[in-house]
């Protein structure tokens, strides 16, 4: 693979996308007034380190995790939140280049900034280097034919800013029963797997493993889920889904068991074969089956050379 | 016509139930059933991965000369019973279904004509 | 082997896909069973089957097998040959069985996917 032509795709999308361009706009904040107390139902449930504090809309501070632990063991749920949080805050304006907040984000090591918008200073947005990623993985999917993308993949964006924290999460909906559309997530996923520049032979044993268990749920079940979550040391892949469930799952695993109907098997599939292709093909997997609830399986692939690339 | 003892022999094929001493007149390769009552013939060598006991069946019922099972795959119990009821060959190789049938053919089985 | 070749081998029309006949193909595999193509099959194989439907080509693509070759004269509806294309698998379809398919190939020289030290 061309590498400096990769590079440099990477490197003009940072400067062509905007900070706005990729930023989460629908977050939560907090006003200065409040008592700290209230920040634990935001924080936990949320499940977010960090709230910016908007007076008026207008940013006036960021108030993380830290300092909400810290007043729980000094006993200071009562303080106002404006005396606890930090106000000497980085912030970056929406219509700054994304090359700036890949900058910034190296430069000060933090998980999120707020964004601000240049002519009133009010809060727009937060961003995090998740978003940057899933922002420039977009733009490749718009803009690029196929044949192009394969040489614009986002994997050195990825080697230059990835910190340990990072995931990304793809979410598909698996129809039950309908076997025209049967293979849209696995195929869906392999794609992004590929622009994130992960290796081919990972990106193809996860997207086996991905596409075996939605044939199980296109087979089997009414429809269900599969989310995959990518960090910088594994893929984990869950696929769910709300019955039938298996009854013996010890059983199911054992190669050539299969209950598969007649329908199934002229599709070439119902050896039994699938969910030891699946563990074959993976570094762990986990099967959990209710009888009438559903079942729920666990893939993981680990990424030992993520940061190496290819 | 090839005899299926020389084929038994020279592709080192083990044998687990059957008279060899039979003619081959050509090979047929599926993994479907109802493809092989549809398109085999009469005397041909069928190649699969099929373990059931249906393929004892359809055998029977195509006259074919013989099974072999693909990929180090071990007939079922049942398959094994039947075969034997009828005395259908069942074969098996570690080879995949790709290496074996070329295998065959380099010892002149050909596909059916169609 | 070049694909050209094994078009000439296989008496193969080519259907679809980014068919170049310089390309390269170093390895056949046949199944009717797609867990059994996932399980063995290699990248940059071309696969043989007499299956006809959207499944063999995500088949093919999740496993990141090049070429489809449908055999017996099958002939893969327009929703397959899109598929195909969207995914650039290269389809082709042959008259002959199967086994007439993996034979020829075979005999003039494409390697089995069961040799594991031929992973590429
Ligand atoms: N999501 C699921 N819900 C219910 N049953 C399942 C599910 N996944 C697998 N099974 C059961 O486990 C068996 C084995 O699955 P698998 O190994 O994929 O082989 P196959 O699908 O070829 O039968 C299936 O035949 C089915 O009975
Ligand atoms: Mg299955």
């Amino acid at each position: 693979m061309d590498d400096t032509r990769t590079t440099t795709k990477i490197q003009e999308l940072t400067y062509e996308l905007k900070v706005e361009d990729v930023i989460s706009k629908d977050i939560a904040t907090v006003s200065s007034k409040l008592p700290v107390s209230l920040l634990r139902d935001i924080l936990y449930k949320k499940r977010i380190s960090g709230v910016p504090v908007v007076n008026d809309g207008k940013l006036v501070g960021i108030v993380s995790i830290e300092d909400f632990i810290k007043c729980l063991e000094q006993g200071e749920m009562d303080a106002l939140i404006e005396d606890k949080m930090t106000k000497k805050i980085k912030t970056l304006y929406a219509d700054e280049p994304l090359v700036h907040a890949v900058m910034k984000f190296e430069k000060y090591g933090f998980g999120r900034f707020p964004v601000i918008s240049r002519k009133d200073k009010k809060l727009v947005g937060i961003i995090t280097k998740s978003d940057i990623i899933k922002g420039i993985l977009k733009k490749l999917e718009t803009a690029y034919h196929d044949e192009e993308e394969r040489r614009y993949r986002a994997s050195h964006i990825f080697n230059d800013i990835i910190a340990d924290e990072v995931f990304l999460k793809f979410q598909y909906y698996v129809e039950g029963k309908n076997f025209d559309r049967a293979g849209e997530a696995a195929t869906g996923l392999k794609k992004t797997l590929y622009r994130l520049g992960l290796s081919p032979e990972i990106v193809r044993r996860a997207s086996i493993s991905t596409y075996e268990a939605e044939i199980n749920i296109v087979a089997y079940t009414d429809g269900g889920e599969i989310i995959a979550y990518i960090d910088p040391h594994q893929i984990k892949i869950i696929i769910t889904d709300k019955g039938p469930g298996i009854p013996d799952v010890k059983k199911a695993l054992e190669p050539g068991f299969s209950t598969a109907p007649g329908w199934v098997k002229e599709l070439g599939f119902g050896a039994g074969m699938g969910l030891p292709n699946i563990k074959k093909f993976s570094d762990k997997m986990t099967l959990r089956s209710t009888v009438e609830k559903g079942t729920h399986l666990e893939i993981i692939i680990k990424l030992s050379d993520y940061r190496n690339g290819e | 016509m090839i005899n299926l003892k020389d084929i038994v022999q020279k592709l080192d094929l083990k044998v687990v139930t059957g008279n060899i001493d039979r003619e081959v007149s050509a090979g047929y390769s599926s993994d479907l059933l109802s493809d092989v009552i549809a398109n085999a013939q009469k005397d041909n060598i069928w190649i699969t991965l099929q373990i059931h006991v249906n393929i004892v069946a359809v055998a029977n019922l195509q006259e074919l000369a013989g099974i072999i099972l693909v990929n180090g795959r071990q007939p079922e119990e049942a398959t094994l019973k039947k075969a034997e009821q009828e005395n259908i060959p069942i074969l098996l190789t570690e080879l995949s279904t790709f290496e074996i049938v070329g295998k065959l053919y380099e010892l002149g089985i050909h596909g059916n004509r169609r | 082997m070049k694909l050209t070749k094994i078009k000439e081998i296989l008496e193969a029309d080519v259907l679809t896909g980014k068919y170049d006949p310089e390309i390269e193909v170093q390895i056949g595999c046949s199944s009717d069973l797609m867990s059994e193509i996932l399980a063995f099959g290699k990248p940059g194989s071309i696969l043989l089957t007499s299956l006809t439907n959207i499944q063999v080509i995500n088949t093919a693509n999740v496993a990141d097998i090049k070429v489809v070759c449908f055999v017996m004269g099958k002939i893969p509806d327009e929703n397959i040959i899109n598929l195909a294309k969207k995914n650039d698998v290269i389809v082709f379809i042959t008259k002959l069985t199967t086994f007439e398919s993996c034979g020829r190939l075979y005999k003039n020289g494409l390697k089995s996917c069961s040799y594991s030290n031929l992973d590429k």
